[in-house]
């Protein structure tokens, strides 16, 4: 009996060992702030004030009833739906690119992952001065109309530039996963398929894309989740202009928060966009499993 | 067995780590739980300017006037060698003024000297320390203080007197009117009109707006809340009015006498053909190489236009008018804003740091090399009994003049008039009114909306 304790105290003496300073860190960064964001979104705290009143279920009843805040959240999934598929696709077909044996694919590699580790704010301003000054002195010297003027200043072209480098931006990222995926595909069954006679298109279709799944349902969740949360380069290429019209739903947040002065407002906003973000994360775990489990 | 003592020894190393960064970093600063919260406010309230900071006390300053890194760091090294003992941290905010305030306050590190807007000092006055009765507000001009006293208590102590308004060229004007240009000529809208055909005859593009939201939505929409709508109280009373939906903007003569003035000028704007790409550094250069004859900004902007100018070229303001009526004393007066003050936070800083903060306030509101680093690098009138110092920037002038001559108005009269958040709000409808996506009935609605959500003022 004694003995049976003794092994148990050891046991969460190991267990403590290991897992209480990581299970501590993670407390202290992410479940404590977390409960307490949920707690402020029952209060009006402006961010500042001493004095924290409770409002109830107030926030929340704002948030749906908010049409500046409903606005923002078709915005961005009008925003996440083409940056998804561009995105992959580019990434797809760059990984394809840089897998096929082509000359310094190393170097094609690092320079397609580039744009990703160089950061959303720098490469906001970047291209903000790109559509701003640089494509309209170029419109303006070869008389074309619609060169001549901001990409940025108009409410579609101004999202479609937001689509553009952000699509850019993240197809290097997924480039990495599917370049992961497809030297995993086994080269006897890419052989088998030319010795059938198979055209390039169809062993792209028939023998990589499903032997690949996996890293598909990874991308498009990933890519699906950091859309829906995506705030740099929303924040240095077009600020939600002009006039709000590329307000995205984590950018709207922050304005709540921070601009208007309504922290709990705010919050109640980002614990919606939390919901969102966690629901895509289990549809993707769901679909990666079964993708495992079907192969 | 060895590998064992090492685990150990990183589990103790990890789980120490993480305990100390849990720990307090600022000795000096109160803790953040409410009840010792009160305690620090109750004893910070007794500080008054007589105390004597102890000695090596670190204090903070934090300033949303951006731009300026270099001449404030200047004011602090004057200032800590003046006062030996007393280290001042420079913390300058980003892009946005208010997250970085925040994100200090939240971490218990509140900035003991803050430079804020009226509205964000009003609406977290009881953070701050009150100046009331204090013998450095002497030093102020009383006419300065008006928005930043609530409720009869100074809160904070007024940086600059801003003119906003209608920046000129006069040489492009000169040759506008054929002769030496006489901005007391402009005394209604169509005279501002008949100045702008005559520039726009010359070859040059008449006026120019930048079309960003803080331009549009805090300088040219609120002035239609500011004097012209009466007194002090006729205008909390009309915006109040607004926000129980009783009043209309649509309705109201102030705002579409402004909205008039806008509708003309937008005619003649430069940046007509893209009319919100809006860049200051861009558009300086265009009134200082003549481009444009005018521009909507206001004398801060000689930060932009003061490295490029070339020498002898003259620059003043104009007032907006809102009417024909050219005994209309408004039409000829420029609205000023103390669009800044220095607070001193009481409620996250010892009685020592208050104290030290206090000395701080003093010394850049008096001290004479504070004064002139001021009025050369920010290039604005200094709204300071004491102040002696000549201002080198011509538009700074013409405000000055402008005040000497008793031609200015204060742009809200009260420090709440207008939320914090209107120039992104209303920015935005005021930017796509410009860009020709709605018409005013639209704009007024959009407004309108937006009051309706604010609280009675």
């Amino acid at each position: 009996m004694a003995k049976n304790f003794g092994k148990k105290i050891k046991n969460i003496g190991i267990f403590a060992g290991f897992g209480l300073p990581a299970t501590i860190i993670w407390a202290s960064v992410v479940l404590i702030p977390f409960i307490y964001g949920i707690w402020i979104t029952f209060t009006d705290w402006n961010g500042l004030a001493i004095d924290i009143n409770y409002v109830g279920v107030q926030n929340y009843l704002e948030v749906f009833t908010d049409s500046t805040f409903v606005t923002a959240f078709f915005k961005t999934v009008i925003y996440a739906f083409f940056t998804v598929i561009a995105s992959n696709l580019v990434g797809f077909l760059l990984a394809l690119a840089v897998t096929s044996g082509i000359k310094g694919q190393s170097f094609f590699r690092t320079g397609f992952f580039t744009p990703n580790i160089i950061g959303g704010i720098i490469l906001g301003y970047i291209w903000n001065f790109i559509f701003s000054y640089a494509l309209t002195t170029f419109g303006k010297s070869i008389g074309v109309e619609w060169m001549s003027t901001s990409w940025l200043t108009h409410p579609t072209r101004a999202l479609i530039a937001l689509i553009i480098v952000s699509s850019w931006q993240m197809s290097g990222y997924l480039m990495v996963i599917y370049i992961a995926g497809l030297t995993n595909v086994p080269k006897e069954l890419l052989e088998a398929a030319y010795v059938d006679g198979a055209s390039g298109f169809q062993v792209v279709r028939r023998v990589k894309l499903p032997l690949i799944k996996n890293s598909t349902a990874i991308c498009i969740f990933l890519s699906i989740s950091r859309t829906f949360m995506s705030f740099d380069m929303n924040l240095s290429l077009t600020a939600g202009g002009p006039y709000k019209s590329t307000e995205l739903i984590a950018y709207k947040i922050y304005q709540t928060a921070f601009t208007s002065m309504e922290f709990g407002k705010g919050q109640a906003q980002a614990i919606v966009l939390f919901v969102i973000v966690a629901i895509i994360s289990l549809l993707q775990v769901y679909f990666t499993r079964k993708g495992v489990d079907e192969q | 067995m060895k590998k064992k003592l090492l685990s150990t020894i990183l589990a103790v190393a990890m789980t120490m780590t993480a305990l100390v960064g849990c720990g307090e970093t600022k000795a000096p600063a109160a803790s953040n739980d409410s009840a010792e919260s009160t305690e620090a406010s109750s004893e910070a309230a007794e500080v008054t300017e007589t105390a004597e900071p102890v000695e090596d006390v670190e204090i903070s300053f934090y300033t949303t006037e951006t731009g300026k890194d270099q001449m404030f760091q200047d004011i602090i090294a004057d200032f800590e060698s003046k006062n030996p003992g007393i280290h001042v941290e420079y913390i300058a905010a980003g892009d946005d003024q208010l997250q970085q305030w925040m994100a200090l306050y939240s971490s218990n590190e509140g900035p003991t000297v803050s430079l804020m807007d009226p509205i964000n000092i009003w609406e977290n006055q009881e953070r701050m320390l009150e100046y009331t009765g204090m013998s450095f507000v002497d030093n102020i001009e009383p006419s300065a203080l008006s928005t930043m006293t609530f409720d009869g208590k100074v809160y904070a102590v007024p940086q600059t007197a801003a003119g906003v308004g209608l920046l000129y060229n006069k040489a492009v004007c000169d040759a506008a009117v054929g002769g030496d240009f006489d901005p007391s000529s402009i005394k209604t809208r169509s005279d501002l009109e008949d100045l702008f055909k005559k520039i726009e005859a010359t070859g040059v593009d008449a006026t120019c707006f930048t079309g960003v939201n803080w331009s549009l939505g805090s300088h040219y929409l609120c002035q239609a809340y500011g004097a012209a709508i009466g007194t002090t109280e006729e205008r909390v009373a009309y915006v109040n009015s607004i926000i129980a939906g009783e009043t209309k903007e649509i309705d109201n003569d102030v705002f579409n006498g402004y909205m008039d003035t806008f509708d003309m000028m937008a005619k003649y704007n430069h940046n007509a053909a893209d009319p919100l790409v809006g860049d200051v550094n861009i558009d300086a250069a265009a009134l200082a190489a003549g481009e444009c004859g005018t521009w909507f900004m206001g004398d801060w902007a000689w930060t932009f236009l003061g490295p490029i100018v070339t020498e002898g070229q003259e620059f003043g303001l104009l007032p907006i008018p809102h009417s024909d009526d050219a005994n209309d004393p408004l039409n000829q007066s420029i609205a000023t804003s103390f669009a800044k003050g220095y607070c001193v936070d009481k409620s996250q800083n010892t009685e020592a740091q208050q104290a030290a903060g206090l000395k701080f306030v003093e010394y850049i509101t008096s001290d004479s090399y504070a004064e002139e680093q001021m009025a050369k690098v920010c290039g604005q009138a200094l709204p300071y009994k004491n102040a002696t110092v000549e201002i080198e920037s011509p538009l700074g002038l013409s405000t000055a003049n402008y005040i000497a001559n008793g031609k200015t108005y204060d742009f809200y009269g009260t420090p709440n008039l207008c939320p914090s958040d209107i120039w992104y709000e209303c920015g935005a409808y005021m930017c796509e009114y410009l860009a020709g996506q709605t018409d005013r009935a639209e704009l007024a609605a959009k407004i309108d909306e937006y009051w309706s959500h604010q609280e009675a003022r």
